[in-house]
């Protein structure tokens, strides 16, 4: 049974960064092969496992895989360490290690210019990989914490990998090191949640393994309000790490790390963990329809938000950036009107949420890592992140302006590529509850209207970056540009963009028979599969033909595409008509970001760093001089005892005899509150 | 020849003390020839009375001295860990600047404050354990000012003593409170009394003034302020023996008292009062003393702050007051000892390598030092609960402790997270200088040998206690059983 050996997925990665990180300064590219092998042996045999699982009498039954062994026990708690293998295990593991591995390739060649400093990079990103993988097989919530946080400390790392000596000059080394922070204690916040969430499920559950709180019996014994509080602390969690409404802010700036990093935060790891955490808890969070409702309202709010902070950035990473966040937006969105589905009808057979929104993390990994990679190599050939600096690259770059037209033509949901077919989904999922007339109809209508919004947005912004980059005339950074990347960089474009074009018609090969949220009632002994919707080619094909929204969505990315041709690239309408030359409010509103940053900065810095001062002042000053006044009057006035250094001294003391009296009073207090 | 064996059992239950003792009545003789042979000579007594303790507990002895101390396994755990305290202190003290002169006095000294707190941890009466205090503490007070010359270093020691004196006025005064109360002055008998009886104002001045005296040890709010003047003064070594060492003797106090008298009263039925005070008195500690390092500029005063929020953390303990929690906050004392202790050394090091102690003077240290840097992350980042580190873990159980199936503290659980993130941030400023920021000089810094050791020890223990913490949470929890016998 290779399965009993998965616990190697994780761990493989993790060698490479001890031996990458021990003895890169004198392996070739810093050890970059080393990195690149574990992560070909980590997808290797995470498709094997994945081959024994899904073919195996477990998947049959709907049963997960489960190897534990104890890692903690105190008092009446038990913590396992162990892995935990299910459907969504099994496309969560192959899509992140096969994508890891790609972006791992590609460095060879993007980093190759970067010396000593190789040897860091490649420890830390093979470090990343090992946490995701981590993460994604962990058998408990606690495991999966602490994989989330050692991907949070990489994420830190990495982010601030440019921080040094970055090529653009020292105002971008230290925005690169207030970015690492940012990033890092935007996400801290989100683990706040996570970690209250787990000591709350802890309480309500007495565990933390999976196989303990996915068990329908078990939540029907728990308490409701508590599993309530716990999946909103959990989601809480997601909310930070997903880069979701309103905590969205610090991704784009993370974008101040080298490229790969980008690629793998936004394809392969991190930023899809917290999807990941929400499709894991599934059977937790069905448990109130209202979390759904919020997971809905988040996810489509991120959606849109983010897709309009992309309409007018001008720098080729962050467009990118927004459009992740307002993918992971659609996601979350899926997966929220799906299990708002279940958590108000039941057994319902025909919820695509769930497969909507698990497909579209597949899909945009493939698709995301390709137009990152696009966009690393463009910057690797001019120098420059700014799309004013570029054009006309598409006879230099003609590997490169092909397959990110790929790229973006999927992500922007042009029929038949890999992304039309999850965000028709998710379409569809966001309509489904007010089709069926559930109370939060109306709510769901617009969340669909929001989603086909930010679908026509998506295809503007996709293609107003395409044109303005490889069509057009050559500006100032196009000159310098010395033809196409090496080949350790396209070779990788290309095999992801026969995926990015193709993996949609996965569904059609039965992955939608994978990608189901199953929930085996103990209780009843019924089973209830949710998700597949049909299960035949022919039925999802038939479904997603004959529906009319279908064909708007179609029309609405189709006339993105059409709106950035005529601006972008023909001309025959002019940008600066919508923004009055960059005057205009919205224009500016957008550009501010809504304003978040400067919001955060006020709440951050001026709130929090000014109340930490505040309470030094109190304590030095003000609780001193008090002090000094109560002993002062004890004493019978100080006039002839001089203010020296032991004067402070005799404040102490003062203030631990008003300590006493402050404790004796609040003690009483207590006793006769108690008593009474 | 049967003389010396009864001699040699009934000094059994404190061989440990009584070698350390004898190793502190030789050193100030080694000491006039050589600092670096002293040091070397305070870590062999230790390492042996460390054997001795070992041996002890895997024996499973147990005895009493004299009725006033007990050996069993909570005393033996707590003298291990007061004898690392003792052997990490000993190994930076002779190579670092700050303590150049007096080297006989200065290990001596360090040995009997370290006899002293042992004493506590074994105490089984009220006055062996006030004994023990200031055993230790009036040898702290002169630690304090071994800077000579410096006034900042007398002056930390006069604000250390005066203050001290005040306490220990206010706990004997408590003591003597009680004394009164019960007519006993064995501890199990006080705590007894403590549990049965019922409110009159004797009583609360009596817990009181004990609880004001004993919190000034572990710089608990409103008795924290003496902390940060007197760790920013006294030289680091001697500020890593305060933070990490007579801290604990501290809880420990607290221990014996209080959570033994609140088991005791869950046994007869009601939650005491006095629980939700030192919920409160956690709650206030640990954000208190959060949200003042944050503005800090000197390291040893924000690792001082960071001291308080610890201390307000293991008061949880003291709260929830179970067993179980004892557990978890005997574990976080232990995960304490190496990355406060690690930070701390970390410090020290580097001040002898001419470095000052302020934040800004640690840009670019991970050019300069990379593992020093890098053991200096691994310290801040379990300190502030970073998985896989040692300190996530102990949080993780002294913070799961308070998870108790009435819920009743589950708002200190929210409270105590919320401050962990707050602390990231502080933690986090220090890694960014470390890491991100660009230093005055790029120039190699190699620490001295027994600092590189030191760090060694602490970031190996660091590590491998966050990755395999069984081992420990089993010496833990056959302490609490111990404990809980006394």
């Amino acid at each position: 049974m290779i399965m009993d050996y998965a616990w190697l997925i994780p761990l493989i990665p993790l060698l490479g960064f001890v031996a990458v990180g021990f003895f890169g300064k004198k392996l070739p590219e810093g050890g970059g092969y080393i990195a690149i092998g574990t992560a070909i042996i980590a997808f290797v045999i995470s498709a094997l496992v994945s081959y024994e699982y899904l073919t195996g009498d477990l998947f049959a039954a709907s049963q997960p895989y489960v190897a534990d062994i104890q890692w903690l026990a105190f008092g009446k708690y038990e913590i396992n360490f162990g892995i935990y293998i299910d459907s969504l295990t099994c496309v969560m593991m192959l899509f992140s290690s096969f994508i890891s591995t790609l972006i791992f390739v590609y460095s060879i060649g993007y980093m190759h210019g970067e010396g000593q400093r190789k040897r860091r990079y490649y420890a830390e990103i093979a470090l990343f990989l090992s946490g995701m993988l981590g993460l994604i097989l962990a058998s408990n919530y606690l495991e999966m914490f602490i994989f989330w946080e050692i991907m949070g400390v990489c994420s830190y790392l990495l982010i601030g990998f440019w921080s040094f000596k970055h090529p653009e000059g020292d105002e971008a080394s230290i925005k690169a090191a207030s970015a690492a922070k940012k990033a890092f204690l935007v996400t801290r916040l989100g683990d706040v949640c996570f970690m209250t969430g787990l000591f709350v499920l802890l309480w309500s559950f007495g565990n933390l393994d999976f196989t303990t709180l996915f068990d329908p019996a078990e939540i029907a014994g728990a308490d409701g309000t508590m599993i309530l509080i716990g999946s909103l602390l959990l989601f809480g969690g997601v909310i930070g790490k997903s880069a979701q409404f309103p905590l969205q802010d610090w991704l784009p700036d993370a974008m101040a790390g080298p490229t790969t990093v980008s690629a793998l935060i936004h394809a392969a790891t991190m930023v899809k963990a917290g999807v990941y955490l929400v499709a894991r808890s599934y059977p937790l969070f069905i448990q109130n329809a209202d979390v759904m409702l919020l997971v809905a309202i988040i996810g489509g709010v991120t959606a849109f938000v983010a897709a309009s902070m992309a309409m007018n950035n001008m720098n080729i990473k962050r467009v990118l950036a927004y459009s992740t966040i307002s993918q992971l937006g659609y996601m979350i969105m899926a997966l929220g009107a799906g299990g708002y589905l279940i958590a108000m009808e039941g057994e319902v057979e025909a919820s695509i949420g769930y497969t909507a929104g698990v497909f579209h993390m597949v899909n945009h990994a493939f698709f995301k890592a390709l137009l990152f990679m696009c966009a690393g190599s463009v910057i690797h050939a001019v120098g420059t992140e700014d799309m004013r600096k570029m054009g006309g690259l598409s006879k230099k770059m003609k590997i490169t302006s092909a397959t990110m037209l790929i790229g973006s033509l999927s992500i922007a949901g042009f029929p038949l590529l890999s992304g039309f077919w999850s965000k028709d989904l998710i379409l569809e999922a966001a309509m489904e509850p007010s089709i069926l007339g559930l109370p939060a109809g109306t709510i769901f209508l617009f969340l669909f209207a929001l989603a086909a919004i930010t679908a026509f947005m998506t295809a503007f912004y996709m293609f107003r970056m395409w044109f303005m980059t490889f069509k057009g005339q050559p500006k100032e950074a196009s000159e310098h540009c010395h033809g196409e990347s090496p080949r350790s960089m396209t070779v990788p474009l290309i095999i992801l963009s026969i995926f990015a074009a193709c993996s949609g018609f996965l569904i059609f090969l039965g992955l939608n028979n994978i990608i189901t949220f199953s929930v085996l009632d103990h209780g009843s002994g019924v089973e209830y599969l949710v998700g597949g919707f049909g299960h035949t080619a022919g039925h999802i094909f038939e479904s997603i033909f004959t529906n009319v929204w279908t064909y708007v969505s179609m029309a609405l990315a189709l006339f993105g595409i059409l709106l950035a041709y005529l601006m972008y690239c023909k001309g025959s309408i002019d940008p600066a008509r919508f923004n009055s030359n960059g005057e205009s409010k919205i224009y500016k509103f957008l550009t501010a970001r809504y304003f978040f940053p400067q919001l955060y900065d006020q709440i951050a810095l001026k709130l929090g760093y000014g109340v930490a001062r505040g309470v030094d002042y109190i304590d030095k000053n003000l609780v001193d001089g008090t002090v000094n006044g109560i002993s002062n009057a004890v004493v019978g006035g100080s006039g002839s005892m001089r203010k020296m250094q032991s004067g402070y001294v005799r404040d102490y003391a003062a203030f631990i005899i008003v300590g006493v009296i402050v404790l004796v009073a609040i003690l009483y207090v207590i006793v006769s509150w108690g008593g009474a | 020849m049967s003389v010396i064996q009864e001699g040699i059992d009934a000094l059994m239950p404190i061989m440990p003390q009584f070698i350390l003792i004898i190793a502190a009545l030789i050193v100030p003789a080694i000491g006039l020839k050589s600092g670096k042979a002293s040091s070397i000579f305070t870590m062999a007594a230790a390492a042996l009375a460390i054997a001795v303790t070992a041996y002890m507990m895997y024996d499973g002895y147990t005895d009493s001295f004299m009725d006033i101390f007990e050996f069993n396994d909570f005393t033996g755990l707590m003298t291990v860990l007061f004898l690392i305290v003792l052997i990490l202190v000993s190994l930076i003290s002779y190579s670092g600047s700050e303590t150049r002169k007096h080297h006989g006095e200065y290990f001596a000294l360090l040995i009997v404050a370290t006899v002293g707190m042992i004493f506590v941890a074994g105490a089984s009466n009220l006055i062996a354990l006030f004994i023990g205090i200031e055993l230790a503490s009036i040898s702290s007070y002169a630690l304090v000012a071994f800077k000579k010359n410096d006034p900042a270093s007398a002056e930390a020691s006069v604000k250390y003593l005066i203050i001290g004196g005040l306490s220990t006025a206010l706990s004997l005064y408590g003591i003597s409170l009680l004394y009164g109360l019960t007519g006993s002055v064995a501890i199990s008998d006080v705590a007894q009394y403590l549990a049965e009886g019922s409110f009159t104002w004797t009583y609360i001045v009596a817990v009181i003034t004990v609880i004001a005296g004993f919190g000034f040890k572990i710089a608990m709010v409103p008795f924290h302020f003496w902390a940060p003047d007197v760790y920013e003064g006294a030289p680091t070594p001697v500020t890593t023996f305060l933070a990490i060492g007579s801290k604990k003797m501290g809880f420990i106090v607290f221990f014996k008292i209080f959570l033994m008298m609140f088991i005791l009263a869950q046994v007869l039925g009601g939650i005491p009062e006095m629980q939700w005070l030192f919920a409160f008195l956690a709650a206030a500690t640990m954000t208190l003393g959060n949200l003042i390092a944050i503005s800090q500029t000197s390291i040893k005063r924000m690792l001082a702050y960071s001291s308080i929020a610890q201390a307000g953390y293991i008061l949880i303990v003291l709260a929830v007051g179970s067993s179980y929690a004892l557990e978890g906050g005997l574990f976080h004392m232990i995960t304490h000892v190496f990355m406060k202790g690690g930070a701390f050394i970390v410090v020290a090091a580097l001040c002898a390598r001419g470095l000052s102690e302020n934040i800004s003077d640690y840009r670019g240290l991970a050019k300069r030092a990379p593992l020093v840097a890098f053991a200096m992350m691994l310290f801040l980042f379990s300190l502030a609960g970073i998985p896989p580190l040692a300190g996530f873990d102990s949080k993780f159980v002294l913070f799961s402790s308070a998870v108790t199936p009435d819920g009743t503290w589950i708002w200190l659980v929210a409270v105590a997270v919320i401050n962990s993130a707050i602390s990231l941030y502080y933690y986090a400023r220090v890694v960014k200088a470390m890491y991100v920021d660009k230093g005055a000089s790029t120039e190699k810094m190699r620490v001295p040998m027994p600092f590189a050791i030191a760090i060694a020890i602490c970031a190996i223990a660091t590590v491998a206690i966050g990755i395999y913490p069984g081992p420990i949470i089993e010496l833990c929890e056959s302490a609490v059983k111990a404990f809980l016998l006394m």
